[in-house]
């Protein structure tokens, strides 16, 4: 009889009240107000160190959306708008709140529904990016600032990029910002957000260590659960709290030997590859674990969030210091570092992290990550001898998401496995 | 001696293979589907029990696969369609490194490493475009016998092209073809030069390795298996009956399995 495997989920419980609180103080900021920031990429902390002025992080509005069952109703209503079902979704899903908003259409839960903003800011990782901030501008006449981020083809690249963006920021963003909420840029404002935020990414960069253990005491999508509180209570003791509480608490697995998955431990280690499925991540850990399979480690949830190591929040210049924090990463450099950083950042986190089986996870609507998949999976399983697998679907979308298909490749990928073990 | 079935539950059609202890084929059944695939389960094996002169009893280990694997209440185990065709195609013939797979709704092509086990894989998405119901919607829209989409691809004298790859817009295609004096012979060859190029850009991206074996209901389309022959510059190898390859492999993985609890 095959072993019955169960997840043995980390206590993340203090996510959700963090979560709720951070937008019930956007709405309860517009009460009182202040202006509002929708923001897309790391540019929101320019509006964040601002007075009169809150920030919502649009690719946290959703998860907050897909977490909580709301994705599909208000994407609906973007297609009610008249808004193209193959736009990115996270483009689509702002289209339809902001619709369901001016329209005042009925919404099944009011909670989901953001105070409209004043200010539109992007950092220009993709050409979509654009379009969407532009769109919002267009249709609901909110002011739109884009900042260029180009990526580097090599170290040589940095300096000239850093100026080119710090630039960006000081010429346009700084001024819009200031004049959306007629309040000064506040410099000293910003390094004092930034000491205990560093501190907290440090605890929070930590934990991800934790994923080198066997067995694993927590899954990928405990740690994509835990993204939230170090840009929600961005600098807020609540946040280190968080993450002190979650380090405090695998360290006591990994000294007990408790697994993230009963009885013994996983069976499988896999890597996932792409964003992370906000609506469906309980639908998919459905199909994993009675298998014992767990996702570990993936590009985006390490690469995508702050490695402030070495960041100096004492320089003169902070503005820049937030600009080199995006360039100097190791990890964000990899993905940048010309045509096989990709490739290779996943090679090195197989092995780090004794990957047996990869998760490619291709998004119908953004093709940040897609490009290139099936290659890659083919030459890792040549150089390695592990098997990939590519999911499609969508973070958000269950319009997009074929739950039997997505569950034959998964069992077809763990069947690969067993088979190169005998 | 070990008596197993291997049962491959697919949209369209459900298969059962019956083998002996030695892994040769006793009998095998090929039915359509329809809406209750637990019961389709039941008939097929009934069927290719009733051929071989067995009874349920003894079949010492029933494995499922396809997308109804669930709905197999004889199974001991299930096992995906991927592996299932690639250890059919395998046994059938060692030297296949890509398994080219069109069955009633979904296409899958299929990279085998040199030991006969899977390397990578690719399944189309969530569509019936180039899968056997898109073919029996063309047919239907030529007003011919399914069985005679093959025969006509060679009776085809015209270039036509089919363009569209969704199975409603096509058939609008076909018709409006036909309203501009197209033969029927053309168009059918269009059909199966349109299917050809999807599959090529699964083979693109699996990586095409000799030899190639083709399963599903489609390969029984002799114009859509030279059409994908043209566009890869390869010609496949077609196993006498394509349909069973998944529940063949099923058994075999059955019989395995079985030779394992015994041993
Ligand atoms: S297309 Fe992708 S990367 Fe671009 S804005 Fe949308 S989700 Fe972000």
């Amino acid at each position: 009889m095959s072993t019955q495997y169960k997840i043995n989920k980390l206590d993340t419980s203090g996510v959700g009240p963090l979560v709720d609180r951070h937008w019930r103080e956007l709405r309860e900021a517009k009460e009182k107000g202040m202006k509002i920031a929708w923001c897309a990429g790391p540019m929101f902390v320019y509006a964040y160190a601002t007075p009169n002025i809150a920030s919502h992080f649009m690719a946290g509005y959703a998860a907050y959306c897909g977490g909580r069952g709301m994705a599909d109703e208000v994407l609906e209503a973007a297609e009610r708008y008249g808004e193209l079902r193959d736009t990115c979704s996270y483009h689509r899903l702002h289209t339809g709140m902001a619709a369901m908003i001016m329209n005042d259409w009925p919404v099944s839960n009011p909670q989901v529904l953001l105070p409209m903003p004043d200010l539109l800011i992007g950092g220009r990782f993709c050409t979509e990016m654009s379009h969407y901030m532009e769109a919002i501008h267009r249709r609901f006449g909110v002011k739109a600032v884009t900042i260029e981020i180009p990526s580097a083809r090599s170290r040589e690249d940095l300096p000239r990029l850093e100026k080119f963006l710090t630039n960006q920021v000081k010429e346009t963003l700084i001024p819009a910002i200031e004049e959306v909420s007629g309040s000064k840029f506040d410099e000293e404002n910003m390094r004092s957000i930034l000491r205990p935020w560093k501190e907290t990414c440090i605890i929070r960069n930590k934990c991800w260590e934790f994923f080198k253990k066997k067995p694993s005491p927590w899954t990928l999508w405990d740690y994509g659960v835990s993204i939230a509180p170090v840009f929600y209570a961005m600098g807020k003791p609540e946040s280190l709290e968080y993450y002190n509480n979650l380090l405090k608490q695998l360290e006591e697995r990994t000294e007990k030997n408790i697994p993230a998955v009963h009885p013994d431990g996983e069976k499988y280690r896999l890597y996932w590859d792409g964003w992370l499925p906000w609506s469906f991540l309980g639908k998919f850990i459905r199909m994993m674990i009675p298998y014992g399979a767990i996702p570990i480690a993936g590009r985006y949830p390490w690469e995508f969030f702050p490695h402030p190591e070495d960041i100096n929040t004492e320089a003169d210049d902070i503005i820049h210091e937030w600009i080199r924090l995006i360039y100097t990463s190791p990890n964000t450099l990899s993905y940048h570092d010309g045509p096989w950083g990709g490739q290779e950042h996943i090679e090195d986190l197989i092995q780090t992290y004794s990957i047996d089986g990869m998760l490619f996870f291709s998004s119908k609507t953004c093709r940040m990550w897609n490009l290139g998949q099936q290659e890659i999976i083919a030459n890792i399983e040549k150089k390695y001898g592990i098997p990939g697998i590519v999911i499609d679907g969508d973070m958000i979308d269950s319009t997009m998401v074929s739950e039997d298909q997505i569950r034959t490749r998964i069992e077809a990928l763990l069947e690969t496995i067993d088979a190169r073990r005998r | 001696m070990a008596v197993v079935a291997g049962v491959d539950v697919g949209s369209l059609c459900t298969k059962t293979v019956i083998l002996d202890g030695n892994g040769k084929i006793l009998s095998y059944d090929i039915m359509r589907s329809g809406h209750y695939y637990k019961g389709a389960a039941e008939e097929s094996i009934e069927n290719a029990l009733k051929s071989a002169g067995l009874k349920k009893g003894d079949i010492s280990y029933t494995l499922g696969t396809g997308y109804g694997r669930g709905a197999v209440a004889e199974a001991d185990a299930e096992v995906t369609e991927i592996t299932c065709h690639a250890r059919g195609a395998a046994r059938l013939f060692p030297e296949v490194h890509t398994v080219i797979d069109i069955g009633g709704q979904d296409s899958k092509v299929i990279g085998i490493g040199d030991n006969g086990r899977v390397t990578n894989f690719v399944m189309n998405d969530k569509c019936a475009a180039g899968t056997g119901r898109f073919l029996e919607v063309m047919a239907l829209a030529l007003s011919v016998d399914i069985g005679e989409m093959g025969d006509l691809f060679f009776a085809s004298k015209e270039k036509v092209d089919v363009s569209s790859m969704c199975t409603v817009f096509a058939e609008s295609e076909v018709i409006s073809l036909f309203a501009r004096g197209h033969k029927k012979a053309d168009i059918a060859a269009g059909i199966a030069h349109a299917i050809a190029r999807r599959i090529m850009g699964m083979v693109g991206q699996v990586g095409l390795r000799e030899k190639v074996v083709m399963s599903g209901g489609v390969a029984k389309n002799a114009g859509v298996v030279r059409a994908i022959e043209e566009r890869i510059e390869t010609s496949l190898l077609v196993p006498h009956e394509p349909q069973i390859v998944g529940a063949f492999g099923a058994a075999i993985i059955a019989s395995e399995r079985m030779s394992a609890t015994i041993g």
